[in-house]
């Protein structure tokens, strides 16, 4: 039984077509990139697996539920995302933002909520920024908060939009260095970037979106070496050049 | 993205539908008070009588001989109309009262129009005349608060800062009572003749000059300092003196951050305008509150005086936000609230 | 009112005085912070209701607002005095002010700093970033949730800059409940200089209470520039 099943999702905003007849699955433990040229759908289809976008036709199931059949918190609480622009509460420090939803959706007791805090944020090598609030951190520690913060809720499915995307170069390597930690332990994965480092190592399945239908799909080992389709070629072709 | 200054207008957004309402009632309302106005005026008077049309314009009347020219007739028969339903109603006549209320209000509001057109006429030029006075004052007094050195930047901190730390009120009744202004206008012999306002009005043109100024002088200073320093740097490399690089360069780029400034201000100046009765003024407030003290109608003058100066306020911020998105340059900050 | 030279005299009838000004700041200062209070109770939920609120509420609350905004303080006060059946509520002897009149001036003020508050309040929550709610969302907190604990917080810290500026404006104008015959600091004033021969008084008098406003509005704003910079967020609202 797989894990995420995207069965024939359309999605448009206006006259604009985003999305057409997307359909993939996951498996446990499977790391999926997608990657693709900008305005190509990636970061839309992310968000509607949590439905901080809806679909307009198509069906996307969780653990063989249709995610419409579930409580949208309940969904939220099942997958989480990480943001490109990393999204930390302002107002609370790094340990603050883990422990408001362990709080706030788990019903964890204050102390139960700081001590997996601590221990999360030890994972992602942050353990004494714990106090530091967000405008304290550099762009890399955010974004590992923000990990810390998806990880501390035990989902079963991690969404990460262009995680890499607002980090300036030296900093990326810290936070790709704890996406592949966690890729290692065993997370369920589905990633949106440009790092092609990281997709063709990391990755258990790649694949190229572009006008908002998958062109190709299948081992990263294919697509960079061996594409199916001159689009593929071209646009991983060029990627890697800069890479 | 965030920001950091936050927007304090009387008007805001007005939706679409509720915005179309604001035009029409105001182009009603300003057709009717400025129809009045003209009709009484004296300069006209003069002019249409030398033109061969003397009975074209009345300013001999007093606006106590005027009459109205909405009659009270149509608005008390529909309020008679629904009155006269109480008695079927039983318990519910409170009900029946409330319906018939707005009507009996228009009645009496119609026996109004002519003391309130002629307060709201010293309203509106007293905001007027001290809003441009107050303009002429408060460039100066920016300009030397960000150019001059520390002992002009200082008189003029020192001015803003006093101005606005003390109450409107306090400085008309200071001017009023305190100093004798009124019997020093006086002392003139045009004062109150012909076009030239009274006494009391002249003490609150300067009251609200100088308190205008104050303000005003805030807002241009903060545009001016929006305005990038490079700019004057600029000027004075191609040979132009400080002066006249404040002058051609900076000032005309950023007046034109301080419009949102003026909007508020106007608005605020007409609300405000309203103390000026209390130093005799005869402006819409005033009569408001001769007209009460006159027919015990408190309640009703009092919401008919709202509903006067809120139509003056909608017009005027409408009429503004039109002008800003005319003259605004895309991306601008926003303004705080005069305080 | 006829001499315009500030006297010996006049200045040392204020200072006999002292007590009675005092009074009057005093009710000059209850009256603000009862109407700042109101404003604060009533503004905070009126912003939050033009921000998520819909349909028939929002309307009225965004009319009403408009309303209060748009009309004369001096308006205001009157109708509330005149028009709203206050009833007799006693008197404060020590302050000598009678209740339903200082009601009506704490209402009047109030609710018209309520629709000053609610816009500062409203343009703060909407100038926090998408961001913040769509991240507390994503962690499966409800709508509410999400409000409760991301936005507002926020937003309450960048209403500070407007609420210290809704402070200075309620302070000068306790002034105009003068006109209800309400006894704090501009009426005492009036009360001064009024006494048969005291009429060359006035200009000091007003001098003196303006002075008492003026400290007032400086030492408070300076106090709430303090308060800001100790509850700050560190590294600034982002």
């Amino acid at each position: 039984m797989s894990l995420l099943r995207v069965e024939n999702v359309d999605k448009s905003y206006g006259d604009e077509e985003v999305l057409h007849d997307v359909s993939f699955e996951m498996d446990r433990q499977d790391v999926e990139v997608i990657v693709g040229p900008s305005g190509s759908g990636k970061s839309t289809m992310l968000r509607c697996v949590n439905r901080l976008t809806e679909i307009d036709d198509g069906a996307i199931y969780l653990d063989d539920e249709e995610i419409h059949s579930i409580d949208e918190n309940d969904l939220r609480r099942r997958v989480g995302m990480v943001f490109q622009d990393f999204n930390l509460f302002a107002h609370r420090t790094a340990r603050g933002n883990v422990t408001l939803g362990l709080t706030e959706v788990l019903g964890l007791s204050k102390e139960e909520a700081q001590a997996k805090a601590d221990d999360y944020l030890g994972r992602v090598g942050l353990a004494e920024q714990a106090d530091s609030y967000p405008a304290e951190l550099s762009g890399g520690q955010k974004q590992r908060v923000g990990i810390a913060r998806a990880l501390a809720m035990d989902p079963e499915l991690i969404l990460f939009d262009e995680p890499t995307s607002a980090l300036d170069p030296e900093l990326i390597g810290e936070v790709l260095e704890v996406m592949r930690d966690l890729a290692e332990g065993g997370m369920t994965m589905l990633c949106v970037t440009h790092e092609m480092g990281f997709a063709r190592s990391a990755a258990s399945t790649l694949t190229f979106l572009d006008e908002g239908r998958i062109v190709e799909r299948g081992p990263p080992e294919q697509l960079f070496d061996t594409p199916e389709h001159d689009r593929t070629r071209q646009f991983l072709g060029e990627l890697t050049d800069l890479h | 993205m965030s920001e950091t200054e936050v927007r304090g207008s009387t008007v805001g957004e007005i939706p679409g539908r509720k915005r179309l309402v604001v035009i029409g009632v105001g182009a009603v309302f300003w057709t009717w008070l400025l129809a009045r106005w003209a009709y009484h005026n004296t300069l006209l008077d003069r002019l249409f009588t030398a033109l061969g049309f003397p009975d074209l314009i009345r300013s001999e009347l007093g606006y106590r001989q005027q009459e109205s020219w909405i009659p009270a007739a149509p608005f008390e028969a529909v309020a008679e109309a629904i009155l006269s339903a109480e008695s079927a109603v039983g318990p519910l006549d409170f009900l029946i009262e409330w319906a018939a209320w707005p009507f009996e209000l228009a009645a009496f509001a119609t026996t109004t129009e002519p003391a309130l057109a002629s307060g709201a006429f010293i309203t509106v030029y007293l905001t007027i005349l001290s809003m441009l006075f107050g303009l002429v004052i408060a460039v100066p007094l920016s300009v030397a608060r960000v150019y001059g050195g520390p002992v002009l930047s200082g008189i003029s901190l020192v001015y803003t800062e006093l101005i606005r730390g003390t109450p409107l009120l306090a400085q008309l009744f200071f001017l009023y009572f305190g100093l004798p202004l009124a019997s020093f206008f006086n002392g003139f012999a045009f004062v109150g003749e012909g076009v030239v306002p009274r006494a009391s009005i002249l003490v609150a043109i300067i009251g609200f000059t100088i308190n205008s100024s104050a303000y005003q002088s805030e807002y241009i200073r903060s545009a001016l300092q929006s305005v990038d320093a490079g700019q004057l740097t600029a000027a004075r490399s191609v040979g132009l003196s400080k002066l006249d690089g404040i002058r051609h360069v900076v000032l005309p780029q950023g007046l034109r951050f301080a419009i949102p400034g003026w909007t508020n201000e106007f608005v605020y100046l007409i609300k405000y305008s309203s103390l000026a009765s209390f130093i005799t003024v005869p402006e819409l407030f005033r009569q408001a509150r001769n007209i009460g003290s006159d027919t015990f109608a408190f309640t009703d003058i009092y919401v008919i005086a709202a509903l006067f100066y809120l139509a003056l306020v909608l017009t005027t911020a409408l009429a503004m936000s039109k002008l800003e998105s005319a003259v605004a340059i895309p991306g601008l900050g926003s303004s705080a609230r005069r305080d | 009112m006829e001499s315009v030279f500030l006297q010996a005299g006049d200045w040392a009838f204020i200072a006999s005085n002292g007590s009675y000004l005092l009074v009057g700041t005093i009710v000059t200062v209850l009256l603000t912070v009862t109407s700042l209070g109101l404003g604060f109770l009533a503004g905070f939920p009126a912003g939050a209701i033009e921000v998520y609120g819909s349909g028939r509420l929002e309307d009225i609350v965004s009319t009403v607002g408009v309303v209060l905004r748009g009309t004369p303080i001096v308006v205001l006060i009157f109708l509330f005095h005149f028009g709203l059946p206050i009833p007799d509520l006693g008197d404060i002897q020590w302050l000598d002010i009678q209740l339903s009149t200082f009601v009506a001036a704490t209402l009047a003020l109030g609710l018209r700093s309520a629709a000053y508050q609610g816009q500062v309040f409203r343009g703060a929550i909407q100038s926090i970033d998408d961001g913040q709610m769509e991240a507390a969302r994503s962690v499966g907190m409800t709508k509410l949730q999400a409000i409760r604990r991301v936005v507002f917080p926020q937003a309450l810290r960048r209403s500070v800059p407007g609420f210290q500026n809704e402070f200075t404006i309620v302070l000068k104008d306790t002034s105009v409940a003068f006109a209800i015959g309400l006894a704090e600091l501009l009426t005492r004033a009036e009360n001064l200089y009024l006494q048969p021969g005291r009429g060359t008084a006035a200009m000091e008098v007003i001098i003196t209470i303006s002075a008492i406003y003026f400290v007032l509005t400086f030492t408070t704003n300076r106090s709430l520039d303090r308060l800001e910079d100790v509850y700050a967020t560190p590294g600034g609202n982002e």
